[in-house]
This record gives C-alpha cells, sequence and structure tokens, in this order.
C-alpha cells in the first residue's frame, strides 16, 4: 500500500541497479561538499554531477514534471526573493538608490549562488528517492552499521504511514457524516480549533496502539539480541565501489578547500 | 548466579522504538493528507496543523521520540510531496518534538497529564517553534541554500515558520495530551 504514495518509479537504469548505500554516501558527499562550498566555481561541478546521475536514471519526464514543477517554482520564487533582498531591500546607500549596483556582476552571484546549492542539493535527493525501492531504506541502513533497532524504525514509519492516512479519511468522512466542517473564516484560532476532532481521535488512537504493536514485538522476541539478519542482502558491485570512492574524493577535496580557503 | 539472571535494561525500549516509527508514520500521513486531501473551504495546508504530532510524542514519550518522529516524518512526508528532501528542514521538524520531550526530566507523569502539563507543553511548542525553525532559517542562510540575506532567513522563511507552528502547537498539543490523558486513564500501562 506504500507503494501508492511513495514516489519510486521502477526502471532498469545504472542507476536504479547502484546499491542504496552507495546512493545514499552520494547524496551526502553532496550535500557536504554543497555546504562548505564557498564561491559558484566550487559549485557548479557538484550541480553537473548531481545531474548526470539524474540524467543516467532516465526517468520519464510525465512522472517527474510536478516535482520539477515544485523545484522550478521555489528557485524562481528564492532568486526574486534575493534580488530584492540583496539589490533593492537591504544592501542599497540609504536615500539614495543605486541603479549600477543594482546591475552588478557581484550583485547576480550573490544572488544565484545560493540558488544553484539549493538546486544541486535537491536534484541529489530527487535522483534518490525516484531510484530507490521504498523496502531497501531500513536493509541499506542496516547494513551500513547503523543499529537494526534504528533501521526498523524507519520500517515501521513506512509500513504504518498509508493506514493512518487511511484512518484520517474514514475519521473525516465519519465527523462529516455527523455534521462536522472544518471552518474556513478568518478567525485562525478558531480554523486551527475546528481540526480537532479530526485531529484528537487519529493521534490518540495512534498513541494507544502503539503499547499493542511494542507487545506484539516483544513476544515474537524482538529485542533479545544484538544482532539482526536482514532478509534483503546487499552486495556492493564495481560501479557501487566506483561511486562510493568518488564521492569520498569528492568530499576530501572540499574540505580540503574549505580549510585551505583556495580559489 | 543471581546476576547471571539479570537483563540489562535496553537504552531505548521496545515501547520507544514503536512510538518513533507511529510517531513518524503519523506526522508523514498528516503532512501528506493535509496536501493531498484539501478540506473544503480552508487555506489549512499552509498552517501545519501537524506540527502537534513530533510535539505530542515528544511530550509523552520523552526528546528522543519526539526528536525521531518530527525528523524522519518530515523525510518521509518531504519525498511523499515532492520527491526530495532539505537536511536541515528535518532536523528543524525533529526539534519541534525534541523539546516538548524535556517535559520529562521537570515534571512528573502526574503533573505533565494534568493542568500544569498543559500549561507546560503549550510554552514548550512555542519554544520549539522559535528554535526549530530557528535552526532550519538560519541553516539556510548559513550554509547558502537558496537564500543570501539574513533579513530573508528572518523575514521570508523563519518568521512565516516559526508563528504558524507555534500557534498551531500551542492550541493542539495541549488537546492532545488531555485527550490521551483521558485515554489512557482505564488503561494498566502508560509511557
Amino acid at each position: 500500500m506504500t507503494e501508492r504514495f511513495i514516489r519510486y518509479i521502477e526502471g532498469t537504469s545504472v542507476v536504479h541497479k547502484l546499491d542504496p548505500r552507495a546512493k545514499f554516501f552520494f547524496v551526502f558527499s553532496i550535500i557536504a561538499s554543497a555546504s562548505i562550498a564557498y564561491n559558484i566555481i566550487l559549485v557548479l561541478p557538484l550541480l553537473a554531477v548531481s545531474a548526470g546521475l539524474y540524467l543516467a536514471a532516465k526517468l520519464p519526464w510525465d512522472k517527474v514534471k510536478t516535482t520539477w514543477k515544485f523545484v522550478l517554482f521555489i528557485i524562481l520564487f528564492l532568486s526574486l526573493m534575493n534580488y530584492l533582498f540583496v539589490a533593492v531591500l537591504f544592501h542599497q546607500p540609504r536615500g539614495q538608490p543605486d541603479i549600477e549596483l543594482a546591475f552588478d556582476p557581484e550583485l547576480f552571484l550573490m544572488v544565484f549562488t545560493p540558488v544553484v546549492k539549493l538546486l544541486t542539493v535537491a536534484v541529489a535527493t530527487i535522483t534518490l528517492v525516484y531510484t530507490t525501492p521504498y523496502n531497501l531504506y531500513a536493509p541499506a541502513l542496516g547494513q551500513m552499521g547503523l543499529n537494526y533497532k534504528a533501521a526498523y524504525v524507519i520500517q515501521l514509519g513506512l509500513r504504518y504511514m498509508p493506514e493512518f492516512i487511511e484512518e484520517m479519511r474514514k475519521t473525516l468522512e465519519a465527523q462529516m457524516a455527523r455534521g462536522y466542517r472544518p471552518r474556513g473564516g478568518r478567525n485562525i484560532f478558531a480554523r486551527i480549533l475546528s481540526l480537532a476532532p479530526l485531529v484528537v481521535p487519529v493521534t490518540v488512537s495512534a498513541a494507544l496502539s502503539t503499547y499493542d504493536i511494542a507487545d506484539a514485538m516483544e513476544l515474537r522476541g524482538f529485542g533479545e539480541r544484538s544482532c539482526h539478519t536482514w532478509f534483503r542482502k546487499l552486495q556492493l558491485k564495481k560501479a557501487d565501489k566506483a561511486l562510493i570512492l568518488a564521492s569520498s574524493a569528492t568530499l576530501i577535496l572540499y574540505f580540503t578547500l574549505f580549510l585551505t580557503r583556495l580559489p | 548466579m543471581a546476576d547471571e539472571t539479570k537483563t540489562r535494561k535496553p537504552l531505548v525500549s521496545t515501547t520507544s522504538l514503536v512510538a518513533m516509527g507511529v510517531g513518524t508514520a503519523l506526522y508523514a500521513a498528516f503532512n501528506v493528507f493535509f496536501n493531498i486531501f484539501q478540506l473544503p473551504g480552508t487555506q489549512l495546508v499552509t498552517l501545519r496543523p501537524s506540527v502537534c504530532i513530533p510535539m505530542f510524542f515528544g511530550f509523552v514519550y520523552g526528546p528522543l521520540v519526539g526528536f525521531v518522529s518530527g525528523f524522519l516524518g518530515n523525510v518521509i512526508s518531504d519525498a511523499i510531496s515532492w520527491g526530495g528532501f532539505w537536511w536541515n528542514w528535518d532536523v528543524g521538524n525533529g526539534l519541534l518534538g525534541l523539546i516538548p520531550g524535556l517535559a520529562v526530566y521537570f515534571l512528573s507523569e502526574e503533573r505533565r497529564f494534568s493542568g500544569t502539563g498543559y500549561v507546560a507543553s503549550a510554552v514548550l511548542a512555542v519554544i520549539a517553534s522559535v528554535i526549530g525553525m530557528g535552526f532550519a532559517a538560519f541553516t539556510d542562510y548559513i550554509f547558502g541554500y537558496g537564500i543570501s540575506t539574513l533579513e530573508e532567513a528572518i523575514y521570508v522563511l523563519f518568521l512565516p515558520a516559526a508563528v504558524t507552528d507555534a500557534v498551531n502547537g500551542a492550541i493542539l498539543s495541549p488537546l492532545l495530551i488531555s485527550a490521551y490523558a483521558a485515554a489512557v486513564k482505564g488503561r494498566a500501562r502508560r509511557a
């Protein structure tokens, strides 16, 4: 049932075949490197690498266009905001707006570098989410050395999320049959309070079910042993090792550049 | 001999682990629900009433459960809603659950589920919103994710997010906690 919600697209591309652990490490290296990249020249290669991996995934446009619409909206909105804040509102000399300053190339760099960084991180995470089956997240993290109990939390989250969405839908229908209508007035407090008949029953019943689920798991021996074997055994192939190596090299290079502050 | 039969108490109990999973699922479900099923006649999507979930789970089960519920729930709902995620906003959402969870260190279980606890949960919800959204907005500025100026971090990201989360959390968290307290009264076990 989780498949209905998760944005995974089945495929046979090189990226689909990569081990999820290699993809996790790649995304981590891109996020960390982009975070410490201090100018556009350092950000652009990261964007190129992320975009390269995204294109190699060969994701069909009709299935990803909603995501891209959202990302492009954010990019456009933040670019406009950046320009407004940098060139117009806060960084102009007081009392005398400077037209030359408003078209200064330095200013454009200041406006667009953060947006390119954001795009780089977005492309890397989108590639991971769209090419990794949801049922591999927990085994991959577990086999990366994360405690199996922690990995199990992810599994539980993905397992119960669709059920709670369904429960909320049923609760909303049941409450509406009793005459409940969420208010849309101007009073923000009334609007929030009007959600209580929907939020409270679902949350309290979910919180109470915690004890029953925990009991059921303990009765089956959960937590008795310190190790755990995963049904899905992942094996690193040559391409995975190459990606991990390249990600490690990128991380080391960007950290070195950050520490030495070379252009 | 007695020592051999003694079992060491695990750092995180099975109940806490399940609470993390359930909190994660519920937070992701609420976020997705308010995005997919637009409620008639409201502009609720922008209000994020779902922030009360990590706050509630943190207050009832402790800071770690609250943090994981907020963090993972936001990762999953972001992945579902638009196909990616932003780590610093996920950590910010985790803090929304962690801070109300600190109540377990200064309020006994009896007081947490009484009038004092409800007031404390509302106050902690406001503090959590300020710190959590502050972390997310200011790390966006520090690491240069999308924004260029501190003023932008304050006016475009921090204030709208923190104010709406604080209002939602301060109203809905005490309601949830009081409803939960009433529901568990007849049960043998509590958090």
